[in-house]
């Protein structure tokens, strides 16, 4: 496959491929924004 | 009193130490850069499956992603009975434990949740359907009802129980995991062969095993970092919590004159 | 005219603090999401969707119904219980304005999480159930929101009823479903007509007609008896 290819939307299957990929970046990142803008908001141990 | 010999008992993890700081930083660059080479092999490299065409290449984050989902569950399984063991013998360690239990069935949510998703968007282009009621597709979904309702448990307990009864849920989750895998195994079967063991189209090609491999490390080098950030969090938030109670504590010490 | 717009803004006041106070810890929109999604499962197993294509497509709108009613009846049971907790009823028998207007804006708070749960839970059940309806699909965006209305005004009006009874979450199912039963009926009816195409355009009509007369009439009485029931000592 291209870059090209892999964004090509007219096909069903490309279309699947394309928002499985999307599925796992979306959930992973967001979980992982999450998870450090709540690191951020708590309160570093005070040493 | 800031350097109280109590604070330093309660505290041992909380050291903004950089040695820490920068191995995790560490670990995230290699779990990004180990990921980057696996999409890249799984889209570009490999070729194309002979049957499915440029949809198979889904198979390269859904399989790793659900073999890594069935590790949290029992990550979570053996920090609850940690829990469970400490929590009258040495308090400290028994917090500890929770935060890795609370941690890892966090994690388990996320990899079983893209597992199914990631599998009903290939199976539905790949076979037609979106989902069907076989026995390791159900097996799966039930895992993650399991993780989700302790998750829940966790958030509508009333403080103080919510630890322990967690735990025990857990206990419950972990020994219902099999009996559910055996009882829905019995009702049917209509999952593909599974690619490593059994069926006649057993194996997975040579020509495939870069971007299974790059991925399957890659999703697992970011399973681990993602686990233990998450219970770096919790553990930040349960000495956040500690300190307010010492400081209301030592307030409340320093009233009468 | 003014009594009514000051009637309609003593029900936003109410609709606003029900929707802020849920929104700050949405625990009734999550329990009920689960708890909806968890009676789709069971249905699953039970009556095997993938074995039985034909008798589930025909069983269907039953199924959605009965989650949605199951889910309905767990958060109606506790949607009064922070009033409980911090006096508002008594509060509310020395304000001015009616009682029929917290009702009123409870009952539309209600609705209004139950339609959250509706609208993520109709693209999961028709994925775990392998639907495609057969019939005009948009009718059910018309069914939907009669349907429900029916569930929580009734359920609103009788979580109140029961709220000293003695048994009081047993209650609310025991005076809900018998007095729901021509809603369901016609809810039911009117989904599976939808979804199997069995039923002709007309016969969906009658459905939907008899669906809103209920509504019409349930909603009325509920209003003008509302304040009876909170002042019932």
């Amino acid at each position: 496959m291209t870059w090209h290819s892999f964004f090509n939307m007219s096909t069903m299957e490309n279309r699947h491929l394309l928002s499985a990929y999307a599925t796992v970046l979306v959930i992973q990142a967001g979980y992982l924004a999450r998870v450090a803008w709540q690191w951020h908001r708590t309160r570093a141990p005070r040493r | 009193m800031p350097n109280s010999p109590i604070r330093d008992k309660i505290n041992p993890m909380e050291q903004r130490s950089p040695t820490l700081r920068n191995l995790a930083w560490l670990w995230f660059a290699i779990a990004v850069a180990v990921l980057v080479v696996g999409f890249r092999e799984a889209i570009f490299l490999v070729p194309s499956d002979a049957a499915q065409g440029d949809v198979g290449r889904i198979f390269y984050y859904h399989v790793p992603i659900a073999m890594w989902s069935l590790l949290f569950p029992y990550l979570n399984f053996a920090a609850s009975l940690a829990y469970l063991y400490w929590r009258n013998r040495d308090p400290l360690k028994a917090l500890t434990a929770d935060a890795f239990a609370l941690a890892s069935a966090e994690v388990a949510v996320v990899y079983t949740s893209i597992t199914l998703i990631t599998g009903s968007i290939w199976g539905r282009a790949a076979w037609g359907i979106w989902w069907a009621w076989d026995a390791r597709l159900t097996s799966l979904l039930l895992l993650w009802l399991l993780y989700v309702s302790y998750l829940m448990l966790r958030r509508f307990s009333s403080t103080g129980q919510t630890q322990t009864l967690a735990a025990v849920l857990s206990v419950f989750a972990a020994v219902d995991v099999p009996i559910v895998y055996m009882s829905i195994r019995w009702w049917r079967t209509q999952h593909p062969a599974p690619v490593f063991f059994g069926g006649p189209d057993a194996g997975m090609d040579k020509s495939m095993l870069p971007a299974f491999v790059w991925n399957i490390i890659g999703w697992g080098i970011w399973g681990i970092f993602i686990l233990l950030f998450r219970f770096a969090l919790e553990r930040r938030r349960q000495i956040a919590d500690q300190d307010a109670a010492l400081q209301a504590i030592e307030a409340s010490l320093e009233i009468p004159q | 005219m003014k009594p009514l717009l000051q009637y309609a803004s003593h029900v936003l006041n109410h609709l606003r603090k029900d929707l802020r106070l849920e929104w700050r810890s949405r625990d009734a929109i999550n329990g009920m999401l689960f708890f909806a999604l968890l009676v789709v499962v069971v249905f699953g197993l039970a009556f095997d969707p993938t074995g039985y294509p034909t008798t589930t497509r025909q069983i269907s709108g039953g199924i959605l119904w009965v989650a949605l009613l199951f889910a309905s009846i767990t958060a109606l049971n506790q949607s009064w219980a922070r009033e409980l907790r911090n006096q508002v009823l008594e509060a509310q028998r020395m304000a001015p304005s009616p009682a029929s207007a917290l009702f009123l804006g409870k009952a539309i708070a209600n609705m209004l999480f139950v339609l959250v749960v509706e609208a993520i839970l109709a693209p999961i059940f028709i994925v775990f159930f392998n639907l495609q309806a057969l019939g005009n699909i948009w009718l059910l965006a018309v069914i939907l929101p009669l349907g429900t209305w029916a569930l929580v005004v009734n359920g609103t009006f009788f979580a109140a009823l029961g709220l000293r009874a003695r048994n009081r979450e047993l209650l609310l199912p025991l005076l809900l479903l018998p007095i729901s039963l021509p809603a369901l009926l016609a809810m039911v009816q009117a989904t599976t007509g939808v979804l199997t195409g069995d039923l002709d355009p007309i016969q969906i009509n009658t459905w939907i007609k008899q669906l809103a007369g209920y509504d019409i009439i349930f909603t009325t009485i509920c209003i003008l008896l509302f304040e009876t029931v909170l002042n019932a000592e």
